[in-house]
């Protein structure tokens, strides 16, 4: 049982590999943000789980930079990949000012909450 | 030949000529009184013009038919809560800014103070301010309370053209003309942003209705930009009420549902996204709200939500690079119950251990109507907190009533996303409509959209019938040359006429309820809405009598008094004693320490000496009572007695409700209970009140209010003294005397 | 000439004007006497003449006078009464009880004597105080035990006390030796009042009865609850002395020696005028009477009283506490002063400390709660003026940008929001850039 859930897990596993290559270089781009995005908030919830939340604030405004920008990311993502029909009449750099000034705001309102 | 054809053409134009000759002259007519035809508009143009035309009229109207008061009283402030908003904006105005933010307010809560600063919603104070600083730039010197009185209705025009676009968004361009009209002057709304009510409702039903459109135009688009656009007219909503726990509930339920039904899509993703990310972040900015959106309960939807979300479109994803559905499978069960797992040990562990707070009970009162009965008297006493009665919901909606069904059944024949959404707005609106009478205002936008749907899908299937006549026509005489489909023809032709006729009556019937309810509207705007709390009117003998007893006695604590005296009044009158009388107050209408209340409740519910002491402890130097019955005023602190028992007795057990009662019943006569003739409230109330004839033929001290003749009229006072009553008697001040010397 | 010298004595007055009751200067100048009889001028005379000497204006007048007041267009006349006259119905001129209670209540001394033919006006007017006299009218205080040895009475209504309160500001620093003769009425103070004090108490074998006729019920007042002398200081600090022995102040006990029955101690002069004296010196405001004057408070490093405190700051308070000595003010020196920074309780209470000369300080840190609060030094001691002094400060809480920060804790979050920004930069210039 265990074996064929691992086999499971193994051909699920080189499937997804190998669907995943042959995505457009942009996207994985931008992929490689939105990991390292999730990844610095893993961080810091990690540490706010040993230290403790004192400045609630700023372990806020901190995960909350991290998880914004990787959502507004996949949104990128989303408006500018070419298999979504219902984005085809967008221009990819209408998407990219609206990321850009969506996340000009994010920082700001980061910034001003940071304490 | 030729001369013979130029007479048959010169006959066929002559021919043609009278035909045409009278056309000429109606045309001729019509080119001098239709500009339109004259200026040859194309039809996108002349819609255009009339379009803009009849905002521009409904704009207009919203603003105007909110004036009432203003015409006949003056531009004055109404009821208790505004006063308060005035208070806080002339500071602002005042002191800048950073003051604002800051402040700590000695004079309100002696002595526990309110830092003002951290506990308001600032939206309508800001925008206010903002407003009078344009107008200064401008040259306009205007006082600030003028804006003050003057920004809830221009607020409601605004409400308007977004009601308009909202309309467009979800049907068409004639929804939101009606929606626009029908918003303009609907009961509902008016309640609570007439000239002179300058509370934040004026402001948050703009910025609610706002946050909707945008954010239904986002899901629509699925462009970044509106979403973010939506994210700020979240902002500007929790700036402006605390019923934005509306907004920030009902927007995931919409996406769960949309989720459920299989309807989401990729912009559905951005949009809700976008808004919750950044709009969360916004709202943390206002003190007031604080941590609020992943600490409380009420919050913890849309967090719940968006989560989902994430873990959804991942799925989706994943099923998308997979070509086998099957290993797709397995991987969803796995995902799907690690997720659903982890959720629910999240959502448990921060509930048991209190780090999620519970639902606070003004929000919980809403979905269980008997809790504030029973626990908190303080929020069963608001009497905007009681349940709706049929009357109000006809009251403040008339037509709309049966309209909105109307609507939701044409919302159901063409589901999209935005319809979907409007429907789901109006029940649930409208189920807490029916659980607070205060909250038929957040029901109003919702209902006048759906019924605005109705109307413009009805009267346009209506015109459409009338307009068809000409073309059938033309089939019918084309079918009618090929004599099988004779009889068709003869029906046909027999049922147009009856089905014209019909869809005209139809149409006049539509037009008579409208004006119906726009007659409706503007009789009960002018009778029941418009009436300044502050300053009350009667009908006399000799036309209407004004009394002013509100303000006289205000003005009369702040000439009279020393600028550091301490009024002790129910919390009722709070905020414009001090707005007013600038003087510092025990308990306002903030009712944030209900401990501060009770306390003043117990010293009005106690005997004179006991009451002393806990004046003495306080502070207090004067007491102001309100008392209706010498002009029959109802809404008097005799009437609001038992909310002081019991607000009072459910922190000092000392204060028992029967002791105030007969039989259960609550009587200010003779056969009154004894404790009730010599508590503070009933001898300061009736104080040399046995002595006086109210009314003609009835004996002396003859409350006119309760319609009885008071039973102790022989009042003593030992430790205070009368100060100030007023012309009417409404309002009663009186002086705490110090300790006695040589005692 | 002669115009000359009504300037110069018109001049020459001005000093003594300026010489009445002020609150600079507390003692009281003008003394009103209202007697039953002007023999009582001579028969009290060694107490009046002592009054005298102290440099007070005597002024007698009879009880009925019918052009007695007591002020005149508002003012006061007299600074303080003396009633001797017990058996007086109704005052003459314009005189009555309210009148006599507003003269003490706007801060005037009162010294009353009754006796067993006191009236019910007397009697009122000591209710009012919170004294309350045998309601018989022929009672006299009379004691088997403790009365005095004489050859004349011997109904044991002249009687010896010597039960005195313990209180140096009251009586004096210098010990009363020889006893005090009474006669005349038994009081006893009422329970309900918290100002009153017994000067002079009976011995506990007094009682109250009439002398000439046999106890039928035993009596109501008896025992040590009979005071003979007792003193009202009102919240105001106006001084009432109250006693039911006009007799006390006579000429003939205060020279007459003592002997108590039963006590082998003879003393040849009675103690009485020394009692009077002092008791008359403490009742005047010669002795006990306290002023406080600059109450300030201002945060460490700064001078000026500002308008509203912030909570955690450090504060400094000082005020300073005089007393009258009969000519001038002299630095009170004690060790039991306190403030307290009250808000419905008080938070903080500190014992002030004093450098001698008048001044008593303390610093304290406001506590960590925000409200309205108040300086309250409430100082009440035995025979003192009381001092109740307070001021309203609020206290705020901590501006937006008076919290701590930069906080090391945070480090990481600081670190991660600037590097989220960094990534977000890169980001865009090689998305942009990438073919």
């Amino acid at each position: 049982m265990a074996r064929s859930t691992s086999k499971d897990a193994q051909a699920l596993f080189h499937s997804l590999r190998s669907a995943y290559v042959a995505t457009p270089s942009s996207l994985k781009i931008i992929d490689l943000y939105v990991g390292f995005a999730v990844f610095t908030a893993i961080i810091q919830v990690v540490y706010m789980a040993f230290v403790g939340s004192f400045p609630f604030n700023s372990f806020l405004s901190g995960v909350l930079s991290c998880v914004g920008t990787a959502v507004l990311a996949v949104c990128l993502r989303i408006q500018v990949n070419k298999e979504n029909k219902e984005f085809k009449d967008l221009p990819p750099e209408r998407a990219f000012a609206d990321f850009v000034l969506c996340n000009l705001v994010l920082h700001l309102v980061i910034m001003n909450f940071l304490g | 030949m030729v001369g013979k054809t130029e007479p048959v053409n010169g006959s066929v134009k002559q021919a043609a000529m009278p035909s045409s000759s009278s056309n000429p002259s109606r045309s001729d007519l019509l080119t001098s009184t239709f500009s339109l035809k004259s200026l040859k508009l194309k039809t996108k143009q002349q819609e255009l013009l009339i379009r803009v035309s009849i905002l521009c009229l409904v704009y207009i109207l919203a603003f105007i038919t909110r004036l009432f008061s203003v015409l006949r009283y003056e531009s004055m402030i109404h009821e208790f809560d505004p006063y308060f908003n005035y208070r806080t904006t002339l500071f602002l105005t005042q002191k800048g800014f950073y003051e604002f933010w800051n402040w700590f307010d000695s004079e309100s809560w002696y002595p526990l103070g309110r830092i003002i600063g951290g506990t308001l919603y600032p939206g309508l104070m800001v925008t206010a301010a903002l407003i009078y600083w344009t107008l200064r730039l401008l040259r306009f010197a205007v006082h600030i309370r003028e804006v003050c009185v003057l920004t809830a209705p221009f607020f409601a025009s605004n409400t308007t053209l977004v009601a308009y676009f909202f309309g467009k968004e979800i049907w068409d361009s004639g929804a939101g003309l009606v929606a626009a009209a029908l918003i303009a002057i609907c009961p509902g709304y008016i309640s609570r942003s007439v000239a002179g009510s300058y509370d934040n409702e004026g402001v948050a039903i703009f910025a609610l209705l706002l946050t909707f459109y945008l954010f239904v135009k986002a899901v629509n688009t699925g462009s970044l930009a509106w979403a973010l656009a939506s994210a700020f007219g979240y902002f500007y909503m929790v700036s402006a009420w605390g019923g934005y726990v509306f907004i920030i509930n009902l927007i995931p339920l919409y996406v769960l549902v949309l989720l459920i039904t299989g309807r989401y899509s990729m912009r559905l993703y951005v949009a809700y996204n976008c808004m919750y990310v950044l709009g969360m972040l916004l709202a943390m900015q206002i003190r007031f709200v604080g941590f609020q959106h992943v600490q409380s309960g009420e919050h913890m939807a849309a967090m719940g939500v968006f989560f989902l979300m994430q873990v959804f479109y991942f799925l989706d994803w994943v099923k998308y690079m997979l070509s086998d559905t099957k290993m797709f499978q397995d991987f969803l069960r796995i995902t799907v119950t690690c997720a659903v797992v982890a959720g629910a040990i999240a959502l448990g562990v921060g509930t048991a251990s209190g780090y999620i707070s519970p639902w606070t009970g003004r929000f919980y009162s809403l979905l269980d109507p008997t809790y504030a009965k029973d626990h908190i008297p303080i929020i069963a006493s608001v009497s905007e907190h009681q349940p709706t009665a049929w009357s109000s919901f006809m009251f403040d909606f008339h037509i709309l009533l049966f309209l909105f069904p109307a609507g939701l059944y044409f919302c159901f024949k063409r589901l999209s996303d935005a319809t979907i959404f409007i429907v789901m707005y109006g029940l649930t609106s409208m189920y807490f409509a029916g659980v607070m009478v205060r909250l038929i205002l957040v029901a109003t936008p919702a209902v006048c959209l759906i019924s605005a749907i109705a109307v413009s899908a009805t009267i346009k299937n209506l015109t459409s019938l009338i307009r068809t006549k000409s073309k059938t026509a033309l089939t019918t005489s084309t079918k009618g040359s090929s004599g099988s489909k004779a009889s068709s023809k003869a029906s046909l032709d027999q049922s147009q006429p009856f089905q014209k006729n019909g869809a005209i009556a139809l149409l006049f019937g539509a037009f008579y309820l409208l004006s119906r309810y726009v007659s409706h509207c503007t009789w009960v705007t002018s009778e029941a809405y418009s009436s300044p709390s502050i300053v009350l009117a009667a009908r006399g003998a000799h036309g209407r009598v004004i009394f002013d007893d509100y303000r006289e006695a205000y003005f009369w604590l702040r000439q009279n008094t020393p600028p550091d005296a301490k009024v002790m009044s129910w919390w009722d009158y709070g905020y414009q004693i001090t707005a007013m009388g600038n003087r510092t107050v025990i308990v306002d209408n903030n009712t944030w320490n209900n401990t501060h209340i009770a306390t003043v409740g117990r010293a009005m519910s106690s005997y004179e000496d006991e009451a002393y002491e806990i004046m003495r402890s306080l502070d207090v130097d004067y007491v102001l009572v309100v008392f209706g019955g010498v002009t029959g005023y109802s809404s008097d602190d005799i009437n609001k007695f038992l909310w002081m028992v019991r607000i009072g007795g459910g922190v000092f057990p000392v204060i028992k409700e029967p002791d105030y009662l007969v039989n259960g019943e609550y009587r200010v006569d003779k056969g009154a209970a004894p404790k009730m003739l010599n508590c503070l409230m009933y001898k300061l109330s009736y104080y040399r009140f046995g002595e006086l004839v109210t009314e003609y033929g009835k004996p002396s001290g003859y409350d006119r209010a309760r319609g009885v003749e008071i039973g102790n009229k022989d009042i003593k006072l030992e430790y205070l003294e009368e100060a100030f009553t007023t012309s009417n008697w409404i309002v009663r001040i009186y002086k705490v005397k110090p300790p006695k010397n040589r005692w | 000439m002669v115009k000359l010298c009504v300037l110069i004595a018109a001049v020459s007055l001005l000093p003594i004007l300026c010489l009445s009751f002020s609150p600079e200067n507390p003692t009281d100048r003008r003394v009103l006497v209202l007697l039953d009889d002007l023999s009582l001028k001579s028969s009290h005379s060694i107490f009046f003449n002592s009054i005298k000497s102290r440099g007070f204006d005597v002024d007698f007048k009879l009880a009925d006078d019918p052009k007695l007041s007591l002020q005149r267009y508002g003012q006061y006349l007299y600074d303080a009464l003396i009633l001797f006259s017990p058996s007086i119905d109704r005052f003459g001129g314009s005189l009555d009880l309210a009148g006599v209670l507003d003269f003490v209540d706007s801060g005037h001394d009162l010294i009353l004597a009754a006796d067993e033919s006191a009236s019910d006006l007397i009697r009122n007017i000591a209710t009012e105080c919170g004294v309350d006299f045998d309601e018989d009218s022929s009672a006299i205080v009379i004691d088997h035990k403790s009365y005095a040895v004489s050859e004349t009475e011997g109904d044991h209504t002249l009687i010896v006390s010597g039960d005195f309160i313990q209180s140096d500001v009251i009586l004096g620093s210098t010990k009363v030796e020889a006893p005090v003769l009474y006669k005349g009425i038994a009081h006893s103070v009422n329970a309900a009042n918290s100002l009153v004090l017994k000067v002079l108490s009976a011995s506990p074998s007094a009682y109250s009865a009439n002398p000439s006729s046999k106890l039928s019920n035993p009596p109501l007042h008896s025992g040590s609850a009979i005071s003979l002398v007792s003193v009202v200081q009102a919240r105001n600090n106006a001084r009432i002395t109250i006693t039911g022995s006009l007799d006390m102040f006579s000429n003939r006990l205060l020279r007459s020696g003592v002997q108590k029955a039963g006590d082998s101690n003879k003393y040849s002069k009675s103690g009485n005028e020394q009692f009077v004296t002092e008791l008359s010196r403490w009742v005047f405001h010669e002795r006990g009477h306290l002023k406080a004057v600059n109450l300030r408070h201002h945060k460490v490093g700064e001078t000026d009283e500002p308008a509203i405190y912030r909570i955690n700051d450090d504060l400094e308070f000082s005020v300073e506490i005089y007393e009258w000595s009969g000519k001038s003010w002299e630095p009170y020196v004690a060790n039991d002063v306190q403030v307290q920074f009250y808000m419905m309780s008080p938070y903080v209470l500190k014992t002030l400390s004093t450098d001698q000369k008048g001044l008593y300080h303390t610093s304290f840190k406001v506590p960590d709660v925000y409200g309205v609060f108040q300086f309250k030094v409430e100082y009440q001691r035995l025979g003192y003026t009381g001092l109740s002094l307070s001021k309203q400060i609020p206290v705020r809480p901590f501006r937006h940008n008076e919290y701590e920060r930069f906080i090391p804790t945070a480090f990481p979050y600081y670190g991660a929001s600037f590097t989220t920004m960094a990534g977000f930069f890169i980001f865009s210039i090689v998305y942009l850039y990438n073919k």
